[in-house]
């Protein structure tokens, strides 16, 4: 219980703070909990880690939450993992029913919430115990494995391939690093530009420039939406909420949620599939699916289970092997890279401190959340109407600190913002995956590191095939997965041309 | 069998086996994409012209324009004041008010008097945070 010594005040304010301000960067349509924990990354430099931690924790809780207030009132998802509460919650909200549908949402968030943090806690230290086995071959599978499942559950599989391998060849620009065991020598760069890569892009950089720049762009794209006034936004009371309504939904939530957790410990999937998933396993095993999409309780009660449960599931991969389950978690490597700490096998054994200082923070915010929202639900329906023109300028604002003083002063880096930013509004028109390229990008140093270390040790390429049996069974989810998508997308088109 | 798994890796060379070894793989990814969205690739131009053409340009270009300004401005207003931080001050107050009333429909005083309180609280809020209270140097 040592922990409890790092539990102040300060810690628990921070991360009702993050959980409040997550909510209302998640319930402005077109902010999302990734952008709220970029441009608040660089309030962390001051805070030391678990107080750093605790605002961004709470910041990714809360964001994933909050988008369920304009996916119920306004038919917007606040974040792409609400996006099947818009199903049964906007028709709620339309029929006079919107603060109930929001109460349902708001519980079943923390339901979700709750057991994906009860399966991070049982489930992280296991794997990460198990994982410390590791050598250099398995590493490097894991790597290989991660990036073929994010990619098999890609839109396209070849792009998603393609966008992961394009983040790893992006990530080794700049010296082969000795500390990593490299030979100190630079590759990928032309000369005139030597001095400003001989690092490589800084990650941060790229994550702000990536998530918060190229978002504010396809905005600006599309015209910068007017927003809501005050009187469009009709929360409703024409029935009350009490949770006699979970009466009968307990296999729904028990089983969002755990969906939810399972899709954030696959590495790089993201809420929307979470949320997806969960709400079509509802709808299969409703007894009135027809209902669905309609204004139906269940539906919401599924959705935001389900994208709830991902946060806790999104951090298995990452504390326990240092893949980041989702794009929100991506960035928090960013936290800890700040700090000096590598995540991996090994994080949770040598921080218990830490370790149980952020599963104490992921429960303060979840408890909060609930509160903050079941309470002051009137309040944050108002959050949807505040005004994109003044908050664009404020957050484009807040990237460049984030870019800048993330080494100190380089102005390089806030260029670095600005090539990403570019990149990512462009990725999305031409198809490259944003997710699998960003995965690519931070574990393609250790990829590297651990394929040349591997073949350095061994000499032969045949010990990635014959190494242990570790290495065997993740050859065979390696296939399993790209089959598995190759007969997913075969069985859609088939689908899609007998309709 | 054996000998032709066999690799003896050259540290003088280390740094380019694996870089080697993705542009490979992205080489054959690439033409496999080509092959098979050939079609879409074909069609691109017209692809481009719709985006375009549907794009809102004045708020796109526009905040582009005021980045780019924005970035290119604030070492060398800053290096007036070195060490002060008063190049991301003296640069982001008219950024963040022109921007917003960029993205602003339409400009009437009571939507743009919060944004031009906005404009100067928020810069000078995280230029005080930052250089006072965090010690980190602004441009």
């Amino acid at each position: 219980m040592e922990f409890l010594s790092l539990i102040s005040p300060l810690f628990v304010a921070l991360v009702l703070g993050g959980t409040l301000i997550g909510i209302i960067f998640g319930a402005i349509p077109g902010m999302t909990a990734t952008m709220a924990v970029a441009v608040c990354l660089p309030l962390t430099y001051s805070l030391g880690l678990e107080n750093g931690l605790a605002l961004l924790l709470g910041l990714y809780v809360g964001g994933i939450s909050g988008g369920l207030v304009p996916a119920i009132l306004l038919g917007i998802p606040g974040t792409p993992s609400s996006i099947t509460t818009t199903f049964d919650g906007h028709p709620m909200a339309q029929n006079g029913e919107g603060e109930k549908a929001l109460r349902i949402g708001i519980t079943a968030s923390f339901v979700g919430g709750l057991v994906s943090l009860f399966i991070l806690y049982l489930f992280a230290p296991a794997l990460a115990n198990f994982a410390i086995k590791f050598s250099y071959v398995e590493k490097f599978l894991i790597i290989l494995f991660a990036l073929t499942v994010m990619a098999a559950l890609s839109s396209d599989m070849l792009m998603g391939i393609f966008s992961g391998f394009l983040g790893i060849f992006i990530s080794l620009i700049g010296i082969y690093d000795i500390s990593d065991g490299g030979n100190g020598e630079m590759r990928l760069v032309p000369e005139s530009l030597a001095y400003w890569l001989d690092g490589g892009f800084s990650l941060l950089p790229v994550l702000i420039g990536l998530f918060g720049l190229a978002a504010i762009l396809e905005q600006a794209e599309i015209g910068v939406p007017k927003g809501q006034t005050r009187d469009e936004v009709k929360i409703g009371g024409k029935s009350s909420f009490s949770f006699g309504i979970f009466k009968g939904q307990i296999v729904n939530l028990l089983r969002s949620s755990g969906i939810g957790t399972f899709v954030g410990i696959l590495p790089g999937v993201g809420g929307s599939a979470a949320s997806i998933l969960a709400y079509s396993n509802a709808k299969t095993f409703s007894k009135h699916p027809e209902k669905f999409g309609k204004g139906e309780p269940s539906g919401i009660v599924a959705s935001e289970a389900g994208n709830n449960g991902l946060t806790g599931g999104a951090l298995v991969p990452l504390l326990s092997l240092g893949i980041p389950g989702d794009s929100t978690t991506a960035l928090l490597i960013g936290a800890f890279t700040l700090q000096g700490i590598q995540v991996g096998p090994l994080f949770i054994g040598n921080n218990p401190d830490t370790w149980n200082a952020m599963i104490f923070a992921m429960l303060i915010a979840n408890i909060g959340m609930f509160i903050m929202m079941y309470v002051a639900i009137r309040y944050f329906a108002m959050v949807v109407t505040i005004p994109k023109h003044i908050l664009f300028p404020v957050i484009l604002m807040m990237c460049v600190i984030g870019a800048y003083t993330i080494n100190y002063g380089i102005m390089f880096d806030v260029w670095t913002l600005l090539i990403f930013g570019i990149f990512g509004w462009l990725a999305v028109k031409i198809g490259i995956e944003v997710a699998p390229f960003i995965i690519g990008f931070i574990l393609g140093p250790a990829a590297e590191v651990y394929f040349v270390k591997s073949l350095e040790s061994f000499g032969d390429v045949s010990i990635f095939f014959t190494k242990s049996w570790i290495a065997m069974l993740l050859w065979v989810l390696i296939v399993a997965s790209v089959a598995g998508s190759i007969f997913l997308a075969r069985n859609k088109k088939k689908l899609s041309e007998g309709a | 069998m054996g000998s032709l798994t066999k690799v003896t890796i050259d540290f003088e060379t280390s740094h380019l086996i694996f870089p080697t070894l993705i542009a490979i793989v992205l080489g054959l990814l690439g033409l496999a994409i080509v092959i098979r969205r050939r079609h879409e690739i074909a069609g691109a131009g017209t692809f481009w012209r719709d985006t375009f053409a549907r794009m809102d340009k004045l708020r796109f270009f526009g905040a582009l324009g005021l980045t780019l300004i924005y970035f290119s401005a604030m070492v060398p207003v800053g290096s007036i004041w070195p060490n002060t931080g008063l190049g991301f001050l003296i640069c982001s107050i008219p950024y963040v008010l022109l921007t917003g009333l960029l993205f602003m429909h339409d400009r009437p005083f009571r939507d743009v008097l919060p944004l031009v309180i906005v404009a100067l609280v928020a810069p000078t809020l995280v230029w005080w945070l930052f250089t006072d209270l965090f010690f980190l140097t602004l441009p």
